[in-house]
This record gives structure tokens, sequence and C-alpha cells, in this order.
């Protein structure tokens, strides 16, 4: 870039320089397939989640006896307000899809391990982050659901050690979900999307240290970077195009397919729904939090549940380099997570009465957990099993590069605290 | 592995043994304006007695083309700006049935199976052996059966009834999302520069991805 006015810029503020170092300049491995576009996709839908919301807080009104009101006004009265609303309804489900895709896509191909550590962990409170946000949100339309799932879920509070009582009271501001729990949730769900910019921003950072995983599992040569634009900036256009397409068809043909029905009934304490059920992003937790029998067993399993990701990083102990590409055993563990989370699914969307949901919910909480223990020793026996079987001549090859790079890098840092002269 | 064959066949006997209880009557409802103000007439003569629809207004009956002299008489001296507020009072509501007749407003959205569920339940009325009356759909429901479906014995007489049902029900899917058609029309415009904008954004990435060696 050149030019007089980008001249004066540069001299006050490093734009040029920003510019070649995280867009023009910044290496990326060439060989990275469409599942890399999903991180660019929740940026989007984060930045959509956002413009809608301001327009939204321009006609919603955070009260207990005018909330649904106002959403019906949004829906009939404001100009495009049901665009605004089915959007960001739909948004929600949207972020949390791209999310999904986002994390399986790192524990596929491994992208969670060394040097990535510490972008998966950012990843893993911004995932918390949005849970939180889309949780206090959906108590904003204050229907059937808003309501006593808020209850439902604030309730569990009440297993903190000591003080539970008080931090429920605490967290509603009165003594059941009420007219302060409203005007609280709505100023946090204001807020915690500016936090999420900000996690963001570390998240992007941290990314751009380590730069981006790829599916070979291991740092490229120079040669196989490709500067991020125009190549990566074209294929992820390419891909919001078709995620557009996509969640157009929720938004515009079937927007309600993702609010229960129940929600479309004003909020009342005194009339419990037949059924509680979360939203469809919730439901593997919400299963694992019901298949224990004692609450505080059930909310700390649930609470876990989500954290276990994070541990990933130090249960995966196998040095064979592409997550599950070069990876039988860990692919098919790696499929039955899915299909456990599948399972769980259906059990937090089922009411449960019936005795046989219960057991399955069990079941598959137990290989939820255990799908996790096992892969410290499942991925050092794979892994012996892998080097005893042969492997392809250029994985050992990049196995014996990935390790000294690792110690170079050792070794530089060592170099750099002054250890070694 | 074998978890994993007793969690599916578990999956599979949980599913049979949730069937639904009462079956629900598919149908396809109007989105036309004449089948709507047709079905805002059978409303208002049938449910307007005791039903509220907060969220509609006499002006919005006037958007669906129905004569203004009609809907003038409807609402008398209230303003075009009223919603359909039942004729009934709440505490004569509930003097007759120990509670008030639900706004139907959203109700169309409000129950699983939607407009299904809300036809099956009209017409869903049979005459007990003692005389009253209940429903197959909805067995707790304080609603006296408000077609008279259940004392109906000809079939054309109960065809006739199972379209003012129909009508009804059109009419009350449009009042819980009145934009419904404007919606799906942009969304095939939007649907369309998507899938043009995605073609020429595909082009654009081969080309751009061609440089390389």
């Amino acid at each position: 870039m050149s030019g007089p006015i980008i001249n004066w810029i540069d001299k006050r503020f490093p734009l040029t320089s920003f510019v070649k170092h995280e867009l023009t300049d910044y290496p990326t491995p060439r060989n990275l397939s469409y599942w890399w576009n999903f991180g660019f996709l929740a940026g989007i839908v984060l930045v959509l989640q956002v413009a809608t919301g301001i327009f939204l807080a321009m006609h919603y009104k955070a009260d207990s006896t005018l909330a649904f009101d106002s959403i019906q006004h949004i829906m009939r009265e404001v100009n495009y307000g049901w665009l605004l609303r089915y959007m960001h309804a739909t948004g929600a489900s949207a972020f949390f899809f791209v999310i999904f895709v986002h994390m399986a896509r790192t524990l596929y191909y491994g992208s969670f391990r060394a040097p990535r550590e510490l972008l998966w962990w950012t990843g893993q409170g911004l995932l918390l982050m949005l849970m939180a946000t889309a949780f206090m949100g959906y108590l904003l339309p204050w229907g059937q659901m808003s309501f006593w799932g808020a209850t439902v879920i604030t309730n569990l509070f009440k297993v903190t050690p000591f003080i539970g009582e008080n931090v429920v009271i605490w967290l509603r501001g009165d003594y059941s979900v009420g007219d302060d729990t409203l005007t609280r949730f709505f100023s946090l769900h204001y807020l915690f999307p500016f936090l999420i910019i900000g996690a963001v921003i570390v998240h992007l950072v941290a990314l751009h240290t380590v730069k981006s995983s790829n599916p070979s599992g291991i740092d490229l040569k120079d040669k196989d970077n490709i500067p991020f634009h125009p190549y990566f900036t074209a294929k992820d256009l390419y891909g919001l195009g078709i995620f557009l397409i996509v969640y157009s068809v929720f938004v515009f043909f079937m927007p309600n397919s993702l609010i229960e029905p129940a929600n479309n009934i004003p909020a009342n304490p005194m009339v419990t729904p037949s059924h509680i059920v979360p939203e469809w992003y919730f439901l593997p937790f919400y299963a694992i939090l019901r298949s224990v029998p004692n609450m505080f067993g059930g909310v700390v399993a649930m609470a876990l549940s989500v954290m276990m990701f994070a541990f990933m990083p130090f249960l995966d102990r196998s040095r064979i380099p592409g997550g599950a590409r070069y990876r039988p055993i860990y692919r098919i563990q790696f499929y039955l997570f899915l299909l456990d989370m599948l399972v769980l699914g259906y059990v937090g969307y089922k009411p449960p009465t019936n005795p046989s949901i219960v057991v399955v919910g069990q079941v598959a909480t137990l290989c939820y957990f255990a799908s996790f223990f096992v892969v410290p020793f499942v991925s050092k026996i794979e892994e012996r099993w892998l080097i005893k079987r042969g492997l392809p001549a250029g994985i050992m090859e990049l196995m014996e590069r990935e390790k000294r790079d690792l110690e170079n890098r050792t070794q530089e840092h060592r170099r750099r605290k002054g250890d070694l002269v | 592995m074998s978890t994993l064959l007793k969690i599916m066949l578990l999956g599979c006997l949980s599913i049979s043994a949730f069937a639904e209880e009462a079956k629900l009557e598919n149908i396809q409802v109007a989105t036309d304006k004449p089948a709507l103000a047709r079905g805002a007439e059978d409303w208002m003569n049938n449910c307007h007695t005791c039903h509220t629809m907060k969220y509609v207004k006499y002006s919005d009956l006037l958007s669906l083309g129905i004569d203004k002299a009609k809907v003038d008489g409807w609402r008398g001296e209230a303003s075009v700006d009223t919603p359909l507020i039942a004729q009934m009072s709440d505490a004569d509501a509930m003097a007759t049935f120990a509670r008030v007749p639900p706004d139907l407003s959203l109700m169309a959205q409000a129950r699983d199976g939607g407009p299904n569920y809300m036809y099956s339940y009209l017409i869903g009325y049979y005459l007990k052996p003692d005389g009253t009356t209940g429903n197959h759909i909805f067995p707790e429901t304080k609603m006296p059966d408000p077609l008279g479906i259940s004392s109906v014995a000809g079939a054309a007489q109960r065809t006739e009834m199972q379209n003012t049902a129909k009508s009804i029900t059109s009419f009350l899917t449009w009042a819980a999302d009145p934009h419904t058609t404007d919606r799906t029309r942009l969304g095939y415009y939007v649907i369309g520069y998507l899938i043009v904008l995605s073609g020429l954004l595909y082009v654009v990435k081969k080309q751009i991805w061609s440089r390389l060696k």
C-alpha cells in the first residue's frame, strides 16, 4: 500500500505492516480443506448476531410485563422486524452449529496439540461465554420455555457448597425468576458479545503466533505456505456464500423449526410446561445432567462434560501427526464420540419418563467420559502399533522433523532466556 | 463395539415406545387473501365471542381485503386500531368455564403440530354416551364443541364443517405470523442472489488459486 494518506497514517500507526503481517504476508498452509472455513464463519455469525441484536434492542422492552408483547411488536409492526428477529434466533443455532464443526475439526485433525494448546483453551473459554450468552438471550422472549429453562438452570447453582441458596438468589435477583432476572439477563446478554469479541482477538493473536494447523498435522515448509490474502480470503468468501444459503433457508422458510412451540405462550410462573427442554445445542449436556441421579453429581458431570475438551492436549499422547488422518483407531474413537453426542442429544430431547431412555442416557454418559479417559492409553498403544506396523515413509520423516522442531524450539527458548550460550 | 450395539438397540426400542398418543390430521393451510378473509369471517362467527386476539387489529383484517363495511360492523364503536378483544368479559368467562379462554394470536405456533394440531382439535369433538362432548386431541378441554361437529350426522355436513375448521386454522396460522408470504417471497430472491453470488465467488476462488503452481 502506498499514497500520501497511507504514508501519513503509517508514520503514526502500523497500518501497512499490520495488513502485511496478518493478511497479505500471513503464511497459511496451502493444503487447508474447507473444514478450516468454520472459524471465519463463526466470526461472521458473531458480527451478524451483534448487528441484528443491536437493532432488536432498540425495540425490545426488558420488562416482564412488556417483554413478550415487545417481541410481537417487533414481529408485526417494526419494519422488517420479523427478519431481524428470525436472523437473530436462527443465528444462535447457526453459531453453535459452526462452533461445533470448528471443534470437531480440531479434534479430528488433532489441531489442539502442541504448540496450539493456548489457542484451544481460549476457544474453550469462548465456548463457555457463547453458552452463557445464548442461555441469557433465551430468557428475553419471556415465553414459557424461556422462563422455565432459566428457572431450571439457575436452580442448578443450589449445589454450590455452603452458599448455594444465596448464589441462586444473587443470580436471579429475586427468590424466583422474575423481572429482576429478566433485566439483568438483558444487560449481560448485551455485554457478553463484546467480551466475546475481546476473547476472539486473543484467540486470533494466539492463532497468528502458532499459525494454522493443517490436515497433515505438522508445520509445513515455507514453500507450502501461501499468503492468507488473496488465497484464503477467496476460499473463505466462497464458503461464506454456501453457509449463507443454508442459513437463509432456515431464516426465510423454516424459522420456527428452531423455536419451541411452548415459547409462544407468555411466561407463567403458575403453570409448568409438561416437558422442559433446552435448545438443541444444549441437549447432549442436558442429557448428562439428567443421567446422574444425584443433583450435585449431575451438575458436576455437566460442567465437566463441557470442560473435558480442554484436557485433550494432555490426554492425547500420540506423536503421530495429522490427528485422525493417519490414526485409524483415533478415527474410530472420533466417530463413536460423534455418535454418542447424537444419542445424548436424542436422550436430552425426550422426557425422562421412559426407563429405557434413562438407561440409554446413563450408558451414553459413561461412554462420553470413557471416550476421553481412554484416549491416553489408546493413543499410546495405537502409536506403538502403528510404528510396529510400519508408517508410510513420509510420516516417519515428518515425525522426526517435528521432534527436531520441538527440540530446536526448546533450545531457542532456553537460549533466549540465557540458559545456553 | 457391543456397547454401541446396545445403545442403538435401546434407541430403536425407545422410539417405538414413544409413539404419539393421538393422531393428528395433516392439512395444507391456505395463504391466499380470499381464503384468509373467509377464515377471518369464520373466526368472527365461531370464536370471537369468547376468544381474544390481542396482537391482531381490525386494520389488519382490512389488509386481507375484507369489505370495509363488514369490518366496521364487527368493530362497532371501537377504532380500527383496536385489537380483536373477546365479546365476553373475563369475569363472565370465569363464571361459565372457570377459566379465561386463551388468546389465539399465536395459538397456531403454540402447540406441537401447529396448524395440524389446531385443525385436528377443532374436528376432534365427539358425543359421549352421557350426552356431553369430548375431544380426542385434547381430552381436558373446557371448550364446548365450537362448530357442532360432534352432533353432525351427514357426510356432506361434516365436510362443510371440516372446511370451516380448515379456514379458521388458515386464518389463525396467518395471524400467528402475518409476514409469512412476504418472508417466503423475499426468501426466494435472497437465496437466488446468494446462489449466483456463491457461483461467482467459486469462479473467483478457482481463478485466484490457479496462480499457484
